[in-house]
This record gives structure tokens, C-alpha cells and sequence, in this order.
């Protein structure tokens, strides 16, 4: 996800600066601990959003030294961009799965056993959904239900990913038996020339 | 140990017609460990819990339970190490309908020969911890699937085992009830110091224990820790979403 438009939405809420950004924006995303954004990058993205104009800088007074405080706005441009963001749906690229990668090349080198990988894999995703309860027994659903939905779409893809690997682990010796998938190879060169004879 | 399996085999039936439900499996689990068995259907993992629960006898290979070998046991002893030893949770609760809660969770005792007030004022003190003092007189059918798994868990603890054994806890309760029951068999290891092994096949409820023992055709396959030094305290990790 670029961090842009979340940005974007941040200053459509009111101008602020730059430092308040980067902590409003961990806030929002359910804190540091579920997305530690450095704030470099929270830096540059701004800097970017002010080259393509959809945020201005501003001089809102001064700050305790008499030096100017700069806060961040967004202009029109950027508030025309964030509602076309809002009305666009999310892709997510389900099928460029590193794991069905390295499942794949297991089977067709020789370098690792394909259901080493496997375990591999569901013993991370049972550690991952480990710390996410844990984390989660922590968080008031009275005070911080968002929190907790944020928490439980981490807890269902989890859920997903570790049915999808049960699934292969029961067939995976079907698919060993099955050719690899191998492309098309068509001839290259230019094509010979057709005499009449 | 609590726990402790060395070799364990089970074969059911006899010539070509035998099953070998356990291939010499080893497991241990400590006091105050919570771990979660997982597996197929058919993987062994009933008649792991029965061996260990001493409901059956092994083909070969040994079980000890706080530190009894149990084929050396006879059954009026091994019946007696059952009653005190370990307390069951099953899905479907179990509980006698015709009773109160209180009378549910005093059950065990009383089968052991206490005397009847001092059984009741155990069992109440059990159900007040499990967080149920508001539902002591109320009897099964006047209570929530999670009520009365926790009515189940009191029962489990009256006799101060060793070790509770869960079989699908969770299995009949919706996903509100069922964080609420693990959390409590957590709880049960981690504060009280039992020794819990719960069969599940839900990874959401397992991920609550410290260990996952993955079962299949009978023989361990895999095992995961999920805390860091087993005592029952979470690491805190970060986790990245990896999906956004």
C-alpha cells in the first residue's frame, strides 16, 4: 500500500506537520507495532505529494525560537485524487505468493523437500497468530474495537494461508507426480521460405 | 514431567486387519505447559488422550503421568490416578443436567469419598475463580455453552490434578465463547499450574498454547513453540500485516 493517500486523508482532516504525521499516521494504523513507518520515508512521501501539487506548505505562525512553523495542506488537486482513491477498490495480489513459488521450485530442484517448506511456513504462521492473540488480549473492545478488527483481518488471511497449506500438504504427492509446468517454447529464427516446388 | 511417553504404540486388531493407531510416539509436557495437539482425522490423537488418560493400555511402550507408570497400575489404582490425577474437558460439556452447577463441579469429589459439605464449598470456590458467582445454583440448561464449559473446567480442577486434558473444547461454542474457554485453560497453565493438553483442530485456538504437537498416521511430524521459554509468558513480537 503507498503510504500516500493515508496521508492524503490525514491533512483532508486539518493541516498539520510533518512530525505529527508520522505519529498520526502509526495511530490510524493501529501503532508502531503493527506498522513501524520510518519516518524518511514519511518525509520524502511528502515531499513527492508537494512536487505532484496535491499538498502545499504553509506557514502557521512561529514556534517558541521565533522560526516559522510549517504545516503540510492539501490542495484541491489532492483532495480530487483522495475521493477518487475512496470510490476506487483495493487490489490485492493474491496469486504472486512466494510460498506457491518456492513450493514449486522445491518439486523441481533438488535443493530443499517440498514439505520441509511447508512446515516451515505453517510453523511461522502459528507463531505470527500466537502473537497476534496475544496482542489482541490486550486491546480494550470497549475503547479500541478498530484495534481489534485490524488485529482479527491479520488473524483470518492467517487462518487462510494455514487451510491453504493443509490443503497442499494432503496432495502434495499428486503434484510431485504431475509434469512440471513448463513453457511453450516456440521456434525462433525467421521462419523458412515456402517454395513452390 | 507430567507427561512423559516413551515408544507409545497402540495396534488395534489383530493380523490383516490391524490398525496401528500410535507408532512409537515420545512426548513429554511439564507442569504448567499448554500444548495443543493438531491433526487429521485418524491421526491418532483420540487414543493418544485415552493412553495418557489411561482409558486403554498400550500395544507397547510406556506412560507416565506425574511420575506413575501406568501399565504397572491395576484398574482400581489406575481408575483411582484418574479421578485425582486429571481432570477431562470434553466438547460437549458433559455436565448432568439434573444438577446445579455447584453439584457438577463437587461431583468428582464426592465420587471420592469427601464429605459433602466440604466438596460444596471447594466446588464453589472453583466456580468463583472460573468467574461464575453469579451462576452457582443455575443448573446446565439455564446457562451459556461458555457458562457451562467453565462449569466443566471448575469440575476439571476440584481435585487439584495434575493435568486437565482437553478433547475440542471449543468445538461447540461460537468464537467469542471459544477465545473465552481458551483463554481460561491458558490461564489454568500459566497462573494455576497445570499441565493442559487440548486436542483441537481450530489454529486460532491453538495458537493460545505454548507448543503444538502436529500428528499424523500416528506418529509426531511436527512440533512448533510459540512462547519463548514454555512458562507461559508471550514474547511480544512484532508482527508485520503482511497483507497490506
Amino acid at each position: 500500500m503507498s503510504v500516500r493517500f493515508a496521508l492524503l486523508g490525514l491533512l483532508a482532516q486539518r493541516p498539520r506537520h510533518g512530525y505529527e504525521l508520522h505519529a498520526a499516521f502509526e495511530a490510524v494504523m493501529g501503532g508502531e507495532v503493527n506498522w513501524d513507518v520510518k519516518p524518511a520515508q514519511i518525509y520524502s512521501t511528502l515531499a513527492r505529494l508537494q512536487e505532484s501539487g496535491h499538498i502545499v506548505e504553509e506557514i502557521d505562525g512561529t514556534d517558541g525560537e521565533g522560526a516559522d512553523r510549517r504545516v503540510y495542506a492539501i490542495t484541491e488537486k489532492g483532495q480530487t485524487d483522495l475521493v477518487a482513491w475512496f470510490n476506487t477498490p483495493v487490489t490485492r495480489e493474491h496469486q504472486r505468493d512466494e510460498v506457491f513459488a518456492k513450493l514449486m521450485l522445491a518439486i523441481a530442484t533438488d535443493v530443499a523437500k517440498p514439505r520441509h517448506v511447508l512446515q516451515i511456513q505453517r510453523a511461522r504462521l502459528y507463531q505470527d497468530l500466537h502473537a497476534l492473540t496475544v496482542q489482541r488480549s490486550k486491546v480494550d473492545p470497549q475503547k479500541d474495537l478498530a484495534h481489534i478488527l485490524l488485529l482479527d483481518s491479520a488473524v483470518m488471511h492467517i487462518e487462510a494461508d494455514l487451510r491453504w497449506l493443509d490443503m497442499v500438504d494432503a496432495r502434495l504427492d499428486e503434484i510431485k507426480r504431475q509434469p512440471l509446468p513448463e513453457p511453450e517454447m516456440r521456434p525462433r529464427g525467421r521462419p523458412k521460405k515456402i517454395v513452390d516446388s | 514431567m507430567i507427561i512423559q511417553t516413551e515408544n507409545l504404540t497402540k495396534i488395534y486388531g489383530r493380523g490383516e486387519t490391524a490398525v496401528t493407531a500410535l507408532h512409537h510416539l515420545n512426548l513429554s509436557v511439564d507442569a504448567g505447559e499448554f500444548v495443543a495437539i493438531m491433526g487429521p482425522s485418524g491421526c491418532g490423537k483420540s487414543t493418544l488422550l485415552h493412553l495418557i488418560g489411561g482409558l486403554d493400555r498400550a500395544t507397547e511402550g510406556r506412560v507416565w503421568l506425574d511420575g506413575h507408570e501406568l501399565s504397572k497400575l491395576d484398574d482400581t489404582r489406575l481408575t483411582e490416578m484418574r479421578r485425582r490425577k486429571i481432570g477431562f474437558v470434553f466438547q460437549f460439556f458433559n455436565l448432568i443436567p439434573v444438577l446445579t452447577a455447584i453439584e457438577n463441579a463437587a461431583l468428582p469429589l464426592i465420587l471420592d469419598g469427601v464429605k459433602q459439605a466440604e466438596a460444596r464449598a471447594t466446588a464453589i470456590e472453583w466456580l468463583k475463580r472460573v468467574g461464575l458467582a453469579g451462576q452457582l445454583t443455575q443448573r446446565p440448561d439455564q446457562l451459556s455453552g461458555g457458562q457451562q464449559q467453565r462449569v466443566a473446567i471448575a469440575r476439571a480442577l476440584v481435585t487439584e490434578p495434575a493435568l486437565i486434558m482437553a478433547d475440542e473444547p471449543t468445538g461447540n461454542l461460537d468464537s467469542r465463547a471459544a477465545d473465552e474457554i481458551v483463554g481460561l485453560l491458558r490461564h489454568v497453565s500459566a497462573e494455576w499450574r497445570r499441565a493442559v493438553l487440548m486436542v483441537t483442530h481450530d489454529p486460532r485456538i491453538a495458537a493460545y498454547a505454548d507448543r503444538i504437537v502436529f500428528l499424523k498416521d500416528g506418529t509426531i511430524i511436527d512440533e512448533t513453540r510459540l512462547t519463548g521459554d514454555g512458562t507461559g509468558e508471550a514474547e511480544r513480537v512484532r508482527v508485520k500485516v503482511a497483507t497490506l
